[in-house]
């Protein structure tokens, strides 16, 4: 199930000016509505002339007192548009009727089609623009106007929905969204989500972004959703974003959501995440896209729906692929255990590289390159592939593996490869890998981001480490996640995950473009769906922190190896080298390498030779 | 009028350089990467003189502290050639981890190797999938060497 990604966000925030200038122009070429907000858009000096021109024609006295100059004659006209547009808006959503009405439920698989129909409502119609660019019409009785505008102000029920003013005066209802949403909103204790009073919400909260009209405030107080929309809108035709509040909200109501989760509440959950979708809008980049993927997981996890099935092989390739050549996090986590593998290959004859996560085979033309002009010349290079099996009939695995002898052969290093299909780890056994007496062949074995996959079933880690002392390697590399997602509380889990992740898209943001990026932001979502929405032995994103898996190692019999300085200049100047890199930091710790952004480490590079064994000694 | 510019030409001694290639290639060795790009697009037999790759070997090298073991060049004629690692990795690698270009700075060993472990996962990726080299497959992974700085 891949998740939509929030492009639609961008393509329809930007450019309302620009949209509602349309509107106006085509409807100012129409014979309707010559209608315009007082904020003065700043679009085609044609059509701002246009605007000027018929401003001072006849216009409704009392609309412009409240900033709206709406010529008398177009009303009529307004009302008609505004009645279509409840229509429409009425079509679309399945449950409502009056949007006045009980708890909306929605399509729970649905969730992506909903969240769809919902952006692309936000990306209107030019209709529907030239009714947002009106103001609200007088109606008939200009005494309706007044008492309308003012009793949203009024009203006490936070969620009350003000799309649009101008309805209001079309049916006398004041659009609430249900009851329910009321009291689970008010239920959450410490009023996370409300802070301060009505008005002090109203005057700060926007779920508006930058608007360049008034009237482009009106498209985002959705009725449906339950948005927190005071006090009435129409008297402020500026409405800026305070979008540093919305994001300690957004904060807030993350966590109050996954709270609710914890706690089974699943209405006040279900509640939650929609706001969070909503306020995740008035975000920008890092932020939204976090705020979107964890909602979205939230919602799986709410609605327990989550695909059986594994994401397919190559996709998963594809998607990894993408994260690889966007940010340094693989390529960090390559070179350095390729160094610490170079290191400890120092005067060996044959060697053997055991690799538990052959995906692409990305890591290896780097080390057989090394190996290849290292003084003395290449030793015979032999690598065994493990991998998950694939669904499709290719097997990939003996595809990267020609492409690996193909490099070999051209630099000239001799050669051997085998690829191993298993499902999981705990399968595999030292026998079965063929493997040559020590004397004649020296054993690595390399480990980037699968480890932590075997804490999903009890006793499989410690059976494939005791699996890994029978190869009996020379070193053992280990590139995992710096975080611990596999806490015993849920809430802690998700606590852990948001600022791990959180992280992690802030640093994608310096780097460059289109598509490369948005496959490694899904890349990145697929783990966050994983953390939060699964659990048991589906659950196999079950990352720990440098020091649990020290002590694991430590309790298996093993001993780290430090990672010498080499290693650490060549991450240094790899990072230098990546576009936007200003914030990646590499670190020391005891011998390990971990690579973060800022002051949060990310990912961490350890290396393990047998307890009691010194690298290079003879025995 | 015209007689007199002849006599003045026929003064002149007159050095062609196209006639003495050996010097030729002598001056564009010290030449620094973008001359020499600009240097193959004058005519003919400059340019195939500037696609020698020797002379890319030379700038690649040219401010190595130590020169590079004579294995290394076996390795990379293998990988795509010298010209080839110039452009793709030296020259990014260069502008992004030294100074300004006109400073010449002696790289270290760790960053040649550096440059060839990238050349080399650039070559590999250029591979695809049946393990014949695609020459219009962008080396994809070696993009975030070639785009510019975000600030």
């Amino acid at each position: 199930m891949k998740r939509e990604h929030p492009n639609p966000h961008h393509t329809h925030l930007n450019p309302l000016a620009d949209a509602s200038m349309a509107a106006s122009c085509s409807s100012g070429a129409g014979s309707s509505a010559g209608v315009y907000p007082k904020q003065e858009i700043a679009a085609g000096k044609a059509a701002k002339m246009w605007e000027e021109e018929h401003q001072e024609a006849g216009m409704d006295e009392l609309l412009a007192v409240l900033g709206y100059k709406v010529r008398s004659s177009d009303m009529a006209g307004v009302a008609q548009k505004l009645e279509q547009l409840e229509e429409a808006m009425c079509i679309q959503q399945d449950n409502l009727s009056q949007l006045a009405s009980d708890t909306v439920h929605y399509n729970p698989s649905d969730l992506s089609t909903w969240l769809e129909s919902m952006l692309s409502e936000l990306n209107p119609p030019t209709s529907f623009d030239s009714v947002m660019a009106a103001p609200p019409p007088p109606a008939q009785n200009p005494p309706t106007i007044d008492e309308s505008f003012l009793a949203p102000a009024e009203s006490s029920t936070i969620t009350s929905i003000d799309f649009p003013d101008q309805k209001k005066h079309q049916s006398s209802t004041v659009f609430e969204e249900s009851s329910s949403f009321d009291s689970d909103l008010k239920a959450i204790p410490g009023k996370a989500i409300y802070s301060g009073t009505q008005l002090e919400s109203s005057s700060r909260e926007s779920k508006r972004l930058k608007p360049s009209s008034g009237s482009s405030s009106d498209l985002f107080s959705i009725p449906s959703i339950g948005a927190f929309n005071p006090a009435n809108e129409s008297s402020r035709p500026v409405i800026l974003v305070d979008s540093q509040e919305n994001g300690i909200r957004l904060v807030h109501a993350l966590m109050a959501c996954a709270d609710a989760v914890q706690q089974n509440n699943l209405d006040l959950a279900e509640a939650l995440v929609k706001q969070i979708n909503y306020l995740a809008l008035s975000q920008a980049g890092a932020m939204r896209k976090v705020a979107t993927f964890f909602a979205q997981a939230l919602a799986r996890r709410i609605y327990r729906v989550y695909p059986e099935n594994p994401l397919d092989h190559s996709l998963s390739d594809m998607l990894q692929m993408h994260f690889y050549e966007t940010c340094p996090y693989l390529k960090f986590a390559h070179f350095t255990a390729n160094q610490a593998i170079l290191e400890a290959f120092q005067g060996k004859k044959r060697v053997h590289v055991i690799d538990f996560s052959m995906n692409q085979g990305m890591q290896w033309p780097a080390l057989m390159q090394a190996l290849a002009l290292r003084p003395g010349g290449p030793p015979a290079f032999r690598l065994t592939g493990i991998g998950p099996p694939s669904t499709d009939n290719s097997d990939h695995l003996q595809e990267v593996g020609w492409k690996l002898a193909q490099l070999a052969e051209t630099i000239h290093v001799e050669f051997e490869y085998r690829g191993f299909v298993a499902n999981s780890l705990a399968d595999l056994d030292a026998s079965m890998l063929e493997l040559r007496p020590s004397e004649v062949e020296s054993v690595a074995v390399n480990s980037v981001f699968e480890l932590h996959k075997l804490l999903s079933r009890p006793g499989a880690i410690e059976k494939v480490l005791s699996v890994v002392k029978q190869m009996g390697p020379e070193i053992v590399t280990v590139v995992e996640q710096e975080a611990n997602h596999n806490g015993p509380v849920f809430l802690d889990r998700f606590t852990e995950s948001l600022h791990y992740y959180s992280t992690l898209f802030d640093s994608l943001e310096g780097s460059v473009n289109g598509q490369d990026k948005v496959m490694s932001e899904v890349y990145l979502g697929n783990q966050i769906f994983n953390v939060v929405a699964c659990e048991g032995t589906d659950r196999f994103e079950r990352h720990e922190t440098l020091a649990q898996w020290r002590t694991r190692f430590g309790s298996a019999g093993f001993a780290p190896a430090h990672l010498g300085s080499n290693a650490f200049k060549q991450a240094s100047m790899l990072l230098a080298l990546f576009a936007g890199g200003d914030g990646y930091r590499v670190e020391e710790n005891n011998g390990c390498l971990l690579l973060g952004w800022h002051t949060r480490p990310l990912i961490a590079t350890s290396a393990w030779q047998l307890a009691g064994k010194k690298l290079g000694a003879t025995h | 009028m015209k007689l007199n510019i002849m006599e003045e030409e026929e003064e002149r001694p007159k050095i062609f350089i196209n006639d003495h290639i050996d010097i030729l290639v002598e001056i564009l060795k010290r030449l620094d990467g973008q001359s020499l790009g600009v240097a193959a697009c004058v005519c003919r037999l400059w340019s195939a003189v500037a696609r020698n790759d020797s002379l890319w070997e030379h700038l690649c090298f040219r401010h190595v502290s130590s020169p590079p073991p004579s294995s290394v060049r076996p390795v990379v004629v293998a990988l795509g050639g010298y010209k080839r690692l110039y452009m793709v990795c030296v020259r990014p690698v260069l502008s992004r981890l030294g100074d300004s270009g006109l400073v010449r700075r002696v790289w270290t060993r760790n960053e040649v190797q550096l440059s060839l472990s990238l050349f080399c996962v650039d070559y590999y990726e250029r591979l695809g999938g049946s393990g014949m080299i695609s020459s219009d497959a962008s080396p994809s992974s070696l993009m975030f060497l070639c785009k510019p700085v975000n600030v």
